[in-house]
């Protein structure tokens, strides 16, 4: 019996030591914001970016290690999606790539858990210089007291008006009111994900209310800015109303639904708020009659005001567990540099950030760099905002709920209380 | 009250294949709409319809064409192979395990038992992190060979159905084949085993399935590395929001062919599955 005893406790410290042993202690804050960057010789870089981009990457890549040919800097590309980067990483950060593209929305959760390389001075200055004011906005941060760069912007990620020209002219396109009316003619149906709180937040935007930052010791509170609780509530109702009158015609749906509905044999779908990200189906689907606008109007007790949304970024950020943080460095720069911007703007249609860069007369990009001159960056927001804003859209187009004005000043309310929760 | 027993017989049989036709076409009907809607030609994500306008193979022949993004045809075969090893290892170790529990008596016996019983408690996904950071260790993560490892080391805990059914064979047997000079080792192989065939072809078929169906493990495992994903990993890549809008049928399609490997062993594996119990077992 006594043998058993201390086997048994021989056994559960042992267990004990390793549960332990696993949670190694972290040593990557020492903060090496400023340090000599030269580009470590024999560096072994890994860099992910979305499967769709990935030869244009390859030959970045190349590019940049023939630029560096004495220093022997060999780069791995790998596809992996930015949507899902930031779990990716942070599972292991360890075999996760050197550099990597990512989205906005897993700015603050990659942040939190310090896995970003802040920018380093030395390339501070050319960011804030050359990239639009917005995108470099999203990524300034407080890093141990010091202000800095998370991330190097690579391009907008965001939604615009998608619509049908055979349907919906361009004059109709600048009102949502227009936009409704003319798919509501032609039998056509009007998407838009206003159950989720990506899109849904347009309606309180609209209004006045934005977003300012985090708060709080874990940066767990969102601030909102001192809005107009009238306003708020009058753009909320102009959007409730409108969709009750367009009943049937006014779909909620994710956007996906949008470029199905303009690749079936009888088109069901005549407009919608849709995605960069879906903006090569949605082109191919329409053809000639392929239209792209900036959010339109909505009329607010009178009034034309223009629809003010969300608008995200993906950046190119430095794994802080990198081997090789200044060749990283280095090469998240390169890639967020002109070249590459246009190299990408050329032939992926990505948006560039770079103010250097021509666009020309592309459609999908004039709405993007329209929108962000007024939209709420998506940057700073914590993981509860989500849904509240996703009930508060759903709550605005269902049957049956109300929508007269103190119902919709108890649900902002009740919205902005459960985000801070 | 109707008075005629076959009048009443018949309303009854009509009123149950009423019921159960109805439970079958609900069960039935998302696995119809994929298959549908697999062949669907005009291309988008989910249509608001529920009958495609046109149909084309041009889903199944673009999976394994346009590789060039998401490589299906790779997948699939990665997790044939795995399936395979993974089935062939469990399958060895869960009848030998249960063969011992069932036949051999030693002292470790009823505590080894209990042990497996307690251990099978636990889910699985709860130890997963810690597999992975082992997996880490040994150098095995994003390699195949990991998940064939992972699969299969611990199947002998799942002991418990075919013991029972060992248990239900006759000792009778086992000690004619003793008398006769049969090792332990051979009464398994030569007495046993050919007369458990219903519980082999059960434990294949399981132990084929649990890795061909896996995603969790795969996904925590296989991080970045695109060319060992397997088709669950790979398919769920394919509705992400980038590539939802040009893979969806595709991904129907893909999902649709998942199913071939698990009906074709089951379709080899049926005539044992009939055959009787014990068939020509005890006499008299």
């Amino acid at each position: 019996m006594k043998i058993k005893r201390i086997l048994s406790l021989v056994l559960a410290i042992a267990l004990m030591a390793v549960v332990f042993v696993g949670c190694d202690t972290d040593s990557t804050d020492d903060s090496n914001t400023s340090t000599d960057a030269a580009i470590e010789a024999n560096a072994k870089l890994k860099v992910w970016g979305p499967a769709a981009s990935l030869d244009v990457l390859k030959k970045q890549a190349k590019a940049f290690e023939e630029a560096n040919a004495d220093k022997n800097v060999k780069i791995e590309c790998v596809a992996q999606e930015e949507s899902d980067a930031g779990t990716q990483l942070l599972n292991d950060p360890t075999v996760a790539a050197d550099v990597f593209g990512f989205a906005s929305d897993q700015l603050t959760k990659l942040n939190l858990a310090k896995a970003l390389l802040p920018v380093y001075t030395d390339y501070e200055d050319k960011i804030k210089e050359n990239h639009t004011e917005a995108a470099v906005q999203t990524v300034k941060g407080d890093f141990e007291g010091q202000e800095v760069l998370y991330a190097f912007p690579e391009t907008d990620n965001g939604y615009y008006l998608v619509y049908d020209k055979s349907v919906v002219s361009d004059e109709d396109a600048k009102s949502l009111e227009g936009v409704l009316a003319a798919c509501k003619k032609a039998g056509r149906q009007f998407i838009m994900d206003a159950g989720n709180g990506y899109y849904s937040c347009m309606f309180a935007f609209t209004g006045g209310l934005k977003l300012e930052g985090l708060d709080g010791e874990a940066q767990d509170i969102q601030k909102f800015n001192n809005y107009n609780e009238d306003d708020v509530v009058a753009s909320m109702q102009a959007f409730s109303k409108l969709f009750r009158e367009y009943k049937g015609t006014f779909t909620p749906a994710s956007a996906d639904k949008i470029s199905a509905g303009f690749l079936t044999k009888k088109k069901t779908c005549g407009a919608g708020i849709d995605g960069t990200w879906n903006a090569a189906i949605d082109s191919e689907a329409l053809g000639d009659d392929y239209g792209v606008l900036p959010l339109p109007t909505i009329n607010i007790n009178g009034k034309d005001t223009s629809i003010v949304g969300m608008i995200g970024y993906k950046y190119i950020g430095v794994n802080a567990k990198s081997k090789y943080p200044n060749a990283a460095m280095a090469f998240a720069d390169y890639l967020a540099d002109k070249d590459c911007q246009k190299d990408r703007f050329d032939e992926l249609g990505w948006t560039p950030t770079h103010k250097g860069v021509e666009v020309g007369e592309s459609l999908g990009t004039k709405a993007m760099l329209t929108e962000a001159k007024t939209f709420v960056v998506q940057a700073n927001i914590i993981q509860q905002f989500w849904d509240p804003f996703a009930n508060l859209g759903t709550q605005l187009y269902k049957d049956g709920t109300k929508n007269d004005t103190k119902t919709l000043k108890t649900l902002l309310d009740k919205t902005l209380a459960n985000v801070n929760g | 009250m109707i008075k005629s027993y076959k009048l009443r017989r018949n309303l009854a049989n009509a009123l149950i294949y009423v019921i159960l036709a109805v439970l079958g076409l609900i069960w039935i009907s998302p696995l119809l709409w994929m298959v549908l809607h697999s062949f669907r030609a005009e291309g988008g994500s989910a249509v608001q319809y529920l009958i495609p306008e046109t149909y084309s193979f041009k889903n199944y022949i673009s999976l394994f064409t346009d590789t060039s993004q998401l490589d299906y045809p790779r997948w699939f075969l990665n997790t044939l192979v795995v399936a395979i090893f993974a089935c062939i290892i469990s399958t060895l170790s869960v009848l030998m395990v249960s063969y011992s529990f069932s036949r051999l008596r030693f002292k470790a016996r009823r505590p080894l038992i209990n042990v497996g019983m307690i251990l099978g408690m636990f889910p699985g996904f709860m130890t997963m992190i810690a597999i992975y950071y082992l997996l880490k260790a040994m150098n095995l993560t994003q390699t195949l060979p990991a998940l064939v490892i992972c699969y299969s080391a611990g199947a002998g805990l799942g002991y418990q159905i075919s013991k029972g059914f060992f248990d239900t064979i006759p000792r009778a047997m086992d000690e004619a084949a003793t008398i006769d000079g049969a090792t332990k080792n051979q009464i398994f192989w030569k007495i046993i085993l050919p007369m458990s065939k219903p519980i082999v072809v059960y434990t294949v078929l399981t132990s084929f399935i649990g890795p061909w169906t896996d995603f969790i493990l795969v996904r925590i495992i296989m991080g970045d590395n695109r060319a060992n994903y397997t088709v669950s990993v790979g398919l769920q890549t394919m509705i992400a929001q980038q590539y939802i809008g040009k893979y969806f049928t595709r991904f129907l399609a893909g999902s649709t062919l998942v199913a071939i490997p698990i009906t074709v062993l089951f379709l080899k594996m049926q005539s044992y599955y009939v055959e009787g119990v014990t068939a020509g077992g005890v006499k008299g």
